[in-house]
């Protein structure tokens, strides 16, 4: 049983219902269901989540995520990647003989990689594969709950900010965005634009006009 | 996490080589100035909360009395303290002042007390008995240049302090006798050097660029001056940084009020 | 905390500053007002000003502070030298450390600390301007700061004081009152379960005294609550489109 509806404000504590399983921005109690943030309802027939309207990351299997190398260790580094759990990367990303291996010949400390999330325990601690060094361009902070609206549903939106800016972009789960070349001032225009209205009925929409417009004008300056 | 410091220096550093900046400023030009005189004119007898871009500073001003120092008897006392508070960054650790908190303040006294901005001689009250001010400037949001920041919201602060009643021997409190007199108003400008170039007003990203940087201070004169950073300056730089100072006090001077 | 024989606190039924006993002072309240704190709020409360920055969850240092079951919460609870009216050296005296304490344990009891073992949450309350009642303003800001922050909660916290004036129980006392009344009776709800999570008093009050402040303070408590829930409302307000999607920024 429902005590709101779709696309409904909650704040934390807010009853979500009854008989419904708790989502992870939710908790339970005595039988119910209520928000454990400040977000958005959405109902999708009996599926129920709570969109939080901001938050930090919290490492997540097969998340993409851009760090920084903090330490080489024998054998690995660790790599920060904005969230308070730091990552490991094994050596073996390299070499097949890591420990004999002087890493920081491959990534030493401050290197900018982004990478993959492998495994992750149960106290966050998470190992990352497939390292790419990342050297020049820009990185910009992007509030990590709103970055998959930056991505959309099949990377649409990602994709479309790709095609009309020319730029290459790399999105960081934890809230990390890559961009370089193309018209990079627009890129993080509309990126920032989506991070603020994020959960906004037809936004995709939206910002293909905003794209347009804004090019449009760069043409005719 | 540092991301910030490593990939943005060689981000800061390819634009200022192109002539440009991250918020498209101008090298010599502030971020937006935004001044709240009397923020919490409530206790404080003077205050204001600057921002400097997203840089937020508030600067109160406390009065008390008490005796004079020895070798100037007949003069007022006046003392500068900075709090770098933890809210304002995450890099900022609760505790005593660190090296760059106490520069911070210091430089800021200098600049005020040089230049005679308070006179102090006209605050004595009695044989042995003077006002003393209280500079307190308090960070809340980091986004670079804390002493510019923290200088203009001192000196607009100040221009708008009340002196308390004092009667039969104590202060009454929320009770005033007149303005804290100033005499002049010196404003501080910093300016970064990054590579070859000279930008005032560094933005955080910047201080993260920038290889030193210079403080000034000045009124008609110059009343304080001071380098920071591991880098160095040419004698051109300098005379740069120093009429920058002069002009961009000037434009900041017309914006504080005594309102 | 004796009574002052020259100050009228209570005349004709109003108190000094015109309200009726049951009555709050003036309150305004948004979030999100800092740049570098994970999430923020100031609450203007009376002539109470208060900012809140929340860090975190974030790495905890030194490591052997670290708990693998659960974060910690620190708050520290400071006032701006400037904030009352004979300064206040710069630093923590034990009145804060106090006060720092069991504004923590209060926010302890809602934040779901469970769910980020090994880290600190940090939250740090500045007051700025201060008249009374500073505690209640502190957390109930620090409960705003934190939503705003997204940190997971079971509830809000909403704080309010009671006291005793004059022979008269009342809500959210003042500064005068605060000093020459007969009790100050601060207070904070966890709203949804009605429970109590920060309760302190001082002064002298009767059973039935204490039940009447009790319920003053409660209910002031859920007047606040309603405020901080139309704050974080507004704050999404951009979020979720309304009011249409701004063609500048």
């Amino acid at each position: 049983m429902l005590n709101i509806k779709d696309r409904d404000l909650v704040v934390p504590g807010d009853l979500i219902g009854n008989e419904i399983l708790p989502d992870m921005n939710c908790y339970m109690e005595g039988g119910n269901v209520y928000s454990a943030v400040e977000g958005l309802v959405r109902v999708d027939g009996r599926k129920i989540k709570v969109v939080p309207s901001s938050g930090g990351y919290i490492p997540k299997r097969e998340d993409v995520v851009i760090g920084v190398v903090m330490d080489v260790l024998t054998g690995k580094w660790l790599v920060d990647i904005n969230s308070p759990y730091i990552c490991a990367m094994s050596g073996e990303e390299v070499s097949r003989d890591a420990a004999k291996t002087d890493l920081s010949r491959y990534y030493k400390v401050g290197d900018i990689i982004t990478a993959k999330i492998g495994t992750v325990n149960e106290v966050f601690s998470c190992q990352l594969m497939k390292p790419w060094k990342i050297e020049s361009g820009l990185i910009i902070d992007v509030n990590p709950k709103r970055v998959p609206r930056v991505v959309g549903k099949q990377k649409s939106m990602l994709n479309m900010i790709r095609e009309k800016t020319g730029s290459r972009i790399i999105v960081g789960q934890n809230g990390k965005i890559w961009i370089k070349d193309g018209n990079v001032d627009l890129a993080i225009k509309t990126i920032k634009k989506i991070e603020k209205y994020a959960q906004t009925q037809g936004l995709t929409d939206q910002i293909s006009e905003y794209l347009d417009k804004e090019s449009r004008e760069k043409i005719s300056l | 996490m540092e991301i910030e410091g490593y990939l943005k220096k060689d981000y800061i550093t390819n634009l200022v080589n192109e002539s440009k900046r991250e918020d498209g400023r101008k090298f010599d030009e502030h971020r937006k100035i935004i001044i709240d005189n009397g923020y919490v004119k409530d206790k404080a007898p003077g205050s204001c909360l600057v921002q400097l871009g997203k840089t937020k500073v508030l600067a109160g001003i406390s009065i008390d009395v008490g005796e004079p120092f020895p070798d100037r008897p007949k003069d007022g006392v006046m003392s500068t303290s900075t709090e770098f508070r933890p809210i304002a960054s995450p890099r900022f650790e609760s505790g005593p002042p660190n090296e760059d908190s106490i520069e911070v303040a210091r430089v800021i006294d200098r600049g005020i007390r040089e230049a005679g901005a308070i006179d102090l001689k006209k605050l004595l009250i009695e044989d042995n008995l003077v006002w003393i001010v209280f500079i307190d400037i308090h960070i809340l949001d980091h986004d670079g240049n804390l002493i510019d920041a923290g200088g203009i919201a001192a000196m607009s602060a100040l221009l708008n302090t009340r002196l308390p009643k004092y009667e039969d021997g104590k202060i009454i409190y929320g009770e005033y006798s007149g303005k804290l007199p100033i005499a002049r108003v010196p404003i501080p400008c910093t300016t970064a050097k990054i590579g070859k170039a000279l930008l005032v007003d560094p933005s955080m990203n910047e201080e993260y660029a920038m290889d030193a940087r210079l403080t000034v201070s000045t009124t008609d004169n110059i009343n304080a001056m001071q380098k920071g950073g591991t880098g160095s300056f040419n004698e051109e730089e300098i005379m740069a940084c120093v009429d920058a100072a002069f002009e961009k006090g000037k434009e900041i001077r017309k914006m504080l009020s005594t309102g | 905390m004796s009574g002052n024989g020259d100050l009228v606190l209570i005349k004709d039924g109003k108190r000094l500053d015109g309200r009726g006993f049951e009555e709050l002072r003036d309150i305004k309240m948004e979030v999100s007002v800092l740049e570098r704190a994970s999430g923020s709020a100031y609450v203007e409360w009376g002539k109470n000003k208060v900012m809140v920055g929340v860090y975190g969850p974030r790495e905890l240092h030194p490591k052997f502070l670290q708990d693998p079951t659960k974060a910690r919460l620190r708050c520290v609870y400071n006032l701006a030298p400037f904030s009352v009216d004979e300064r206040k050296k710069p630093g923590p005296d034990r009145r804060s450390v106090e006060i720092s304490k069991v504004t923590s344990e209060a926010l302890s009891s809602v934040v779901m600390l469970e769910r980020f073992p090994n880290t600190v949450i940090d939250v740090f309350i500045e007051i700025l301007q201060a008249d009374a009642g500073t505690r209640c303003v502190g957390l109930t800001a620090a409960s705003l700061a934190l939503a705003d922050a997204g940190i997971p909660m079971k509830d809000l916290v909403s704080a309010c004081s009671a006291g005793k004036v004059d022979g008269h129980v009342v809500v959210d006392l003042m500064k005068e009152e605060d000093n020459f009344g007969e009790c100050d009776l601060p207070m904070a709800i966890i709203p949804k379960k009605g429970e109590v999570v920060l309760l302190q008093m001082d002064g002298k009050l009767s059973r039935d005294e204490f039940k009447e402040a009790y319920k003053l303070a409660y209910d002031g408590c859920m007047k606040v609550y309603d405020l901080q829930r139309k704050t974080l409302m507004d704050s999404m307000k951009k979020f979720v489109g309304e009011g249409g999607v701004e063609n500048g920024d």
